[in-house]
């Protein structure tokens, strides 16, 4: 178990700039997820620090000690990744040894971390399998199981279940969760799914474009997203993000937008009448019903899901999610009125984005 | 289902219209040589399809070495065996190693080395043969039967190379990196993971060296000169030194020099089948 620092990291592909100067710390033990778009850099850190790619500027430091020319075999790391990677000519049982049996060690003993990583992951039966014969949840969890064997000092997992399919996937997710939960290695997770990250970081780092746009525990960056891009990217729908102008007048303060819509805002939010703004408000912040400040709505689609609804509405010129629980009453084209949890409304400064409440 | 059985039949048929005709036209020359083989020696060119007599005499010359001409049978078989053999191997030795370091550890300039090595198939081998006696004679290699072994190793590497180059580069990064991750030093990420996968490619390979040099004449015929050092296929072709050359003789030891080629070619077809990399990444 150790703890990870980068501190300034760079990266370039050629003359190509594709991380920009990032510093953060994991701590020892902590489940820290990577998460961003395709292309943001998040892969390339990882691989960073797993002694994969050349470090082009910044330092890497595990448990103190600084890494960027230790190599891969020597930074006691153990990687799973998105293909598995596993050999295909060795079985199952030969995977997961492999990283002991190039150390040399004694086969007594590699037989019986490679039993005990088996009985964690249940993969006692297939250990004289080779990978072709087995499905792809089985070959990650020996992938999973090779870098358990290691009991190495962090745990990295590249994209580990992009090739599974929805269900496997919720699966694996608990089964990783409960894995670091019972192991409490140091972890690094990358993946471009959020839905992951909030369902398994201690930490998230958000990343975009080589940057980090911030960094926070699951429900820190749902309540606090610093700015757009996060907001828009952690929570799922997505927020619902309307520009206006900031409008106070007789102690009542809301956002105008298109058509004349007014948007409820609490009294307490800063700014000053007449400012452009952004308003943000979560899909599940909304309601129907009718009240003082609510909005008018037209219903375009109702997608039930059982427990919760789903609506599409319009709202001006603008279409919005809402969702609801139970099953209200709406019809497309009939008009509802939405009630706006004020409390929980975000507002953003359309020129660079950042977060202004 | 029926329909699918019956296009698949129509495209079998079309399959065999092409494949039959190219069979026969293959096998004829093979039937002559066999023809020739079982003849006694004044019916070898009576033109008849099927000798009147029959025998098998012909192999028992060769094999007791009853002729002027086959004195050093054995020898000279040995000589073949052991010159392919050691070509195989050595090409083989050199091409994987150049292989894995070109493509797996993308040593700076592998590529280009590979290229030059493949530049030298634009000359074709005879034009280099001269340059070669004259290498050869400078090292003192000639008349030594490792003279032919090398100058078949230099001709099999470049084409060994790039196949296994080829190959190599079709087999997941990601197992490097992840043994690299689990530890592994170049070399044994050589020995453990790249040769292992590689098995198919490396019989091909090993085989198409082996049998260059094993029907290799032209440099077999200039390299060497003692009779006892000669490979069988120059000492068959010593044959038509004469006027009167043994035909039958010659192609019943033409028809046992065939027959370890396809001995070999039968023992390593099941290896080279592909698929060995299943199950290593999600495809």
């Amino acid at each position: 178990m150790a703890s990870v620092s980068f501190r300034d990291i760079e990266k370039s592909f050629g003359s190509t700039k594709v991380i920009h100067g990032i510093g953060f710390d994991i701590a020892d033990g902590e489940f820290t997820v990577l998460v961003g778009p395709s292309g943001c850099g998040k892969s390339t850190l990882l691989r960073m620090l797993a002694g994969l790619e050349e470090i082009s500027g910044g330092t890497i430091a595990i448990d103190g000690h600084v890494v960027n020319d230790v190599d891969s075999k020597d930074r006691d790391i153990a990687m799973v990744f998105q293909s598995y990677a596993l050999y295909p000519h060795m079985t199952v049982a030969d995977n997961m040894g492999f990283s002991l049996k190039l150390r040399k060690a004694d086969p007594a003993l590699t037989r019986e971390r490679v039993a005990s990583a088996a009985k964690i992951l249940n993969l006692g039966p297939y250990l004289d399998r080779f990978p072709r014969e087995l499905s792809g949840g089985q070959r990650q969890r020996v992938a999973m199981g090779r870098a358990i064997v290691r009991d190495p000092k962090v745990f990295l997992f590249d994209e580990p279940l992009s090739n599974l399919d929805a269900k496997l996937r919720v699966a694996m997710r608990a089964e990783i969760k409960a894995l670091h939960q019972r192991l409490k290695t140091t972890t690094v997770y990358v993946t471009h799914d959020q839905v992951e990250a909030m369902t398994m970081a201690d930490r998230i780092v958000v990343m975009q474009d080589g940057r980090i746009e911030q960094i926070g525990t699951p429900l820190e960056l749902y309540d606090h997203p610093v700015n757009l891009f996060v907001a828009g990217f952690i929570g799922s729908p997505a927020m619902n993000v309307v520009s206006g102008t900031l409008r106070r007048a007789a102690g009542d303060v809301w956002v105008e937008a298109d058509g004349g819509v007014r948007w409820p805002l609490a009294p307490t939010v800063p700014g000053s009448d007449g400012q452009p703004v952004v308003y943000g408000v979560r899909p599940s912040d909304l309601g129907v019903g009718a009240g003082e400040r609510s909005v008018p709505a037209e219903v375009i689609v109702v997608e039930p899901t059982g427990a919760e609804t789903e609506l599409l509405v319009r709202v001006g010129a603008a279409e919005i999610v809402v969702v609801v629980h139970g099953r209200p009453q709406a019809e497309p084209g009939a008009t509802i009125a939405l009630a706006v949890d004020r409390a929980a409304v975000h507002l953003f400064d359309p020129t660079n984005g950042t977060a202004l409440t | 289902m029926k329909r699918i059985g019956r296009r698949s039949i129509a495209r079998e048929a079309q399959l065999l219209l092409i494949g039959i005709p190219v069979l026969i036209w293959t096998l004829i020359p093979v039937y002559h040589l066999f023809l020739f083989a079982i003849s006694p020696r004044d019916q070898a060119t009576s033109g008849r399809l099927w000798p009147k007599d029959p025998t098998l005499q012909n192999f028992q010359t060769v094999f007791e070495q009853k002729h002027f001409y086959l004195n050093h049978f054995w020898v000279q078989l040995g000589n073949s065996l052991m010159i392919a053999v050691a070509v195989g191997a050595i090409a083989l030795v050199v091409a994987t190693t150049a292989a894995f370091a070109i493509s797996r550890l993308r040593v700076r300039g592998g590529r280009l080395v590979m290229n030059m090595a493949l530049f030298t198939y634009f000359i074709p081998a005879a034009f280099l043969a001269v340059p070669m006696y004259k290498t050869m004679a400078n090292y003192g290699l000639l008349n030594n039967r490792w003279s032919l072994v090398l100058a078949m190793v230099t001709i099999a590497s470049p084409y060994c190379i790039w196949v296994l180059k080829q190959a190599s580069d079709k087999l997941p990064w990601e197992l490097d990196e992840a043994a690299r991750i689990d530890g592994a030093t170049p070399w044994q990420l050589f020995r453990l993971v790249y040769v292992p996968l590689m098995v198919p490619s490396l019989v091909a390979v090993g085989t198409y060296s082996l049998l260059l040099a094993w029907n290799e004449y032209l440099y077999g015929f200039l390299l060497l000169s003692n009779e006892t050092d000669l490979t069988l296929a120059v000492a068959l072709g010593n044959f038509l030194a004469a006027d009167d050359s043994p035909w039958e003789l010659l192609m019943a030891t033409g028809l046992v020099y065939a027959l370890p080629p396809a001995a070999i070619y039968y023992a390593f077809k099941r290896y080279m089948a592909s698929g060995l990399t299943a199950g290593a990444v999600k495809a």
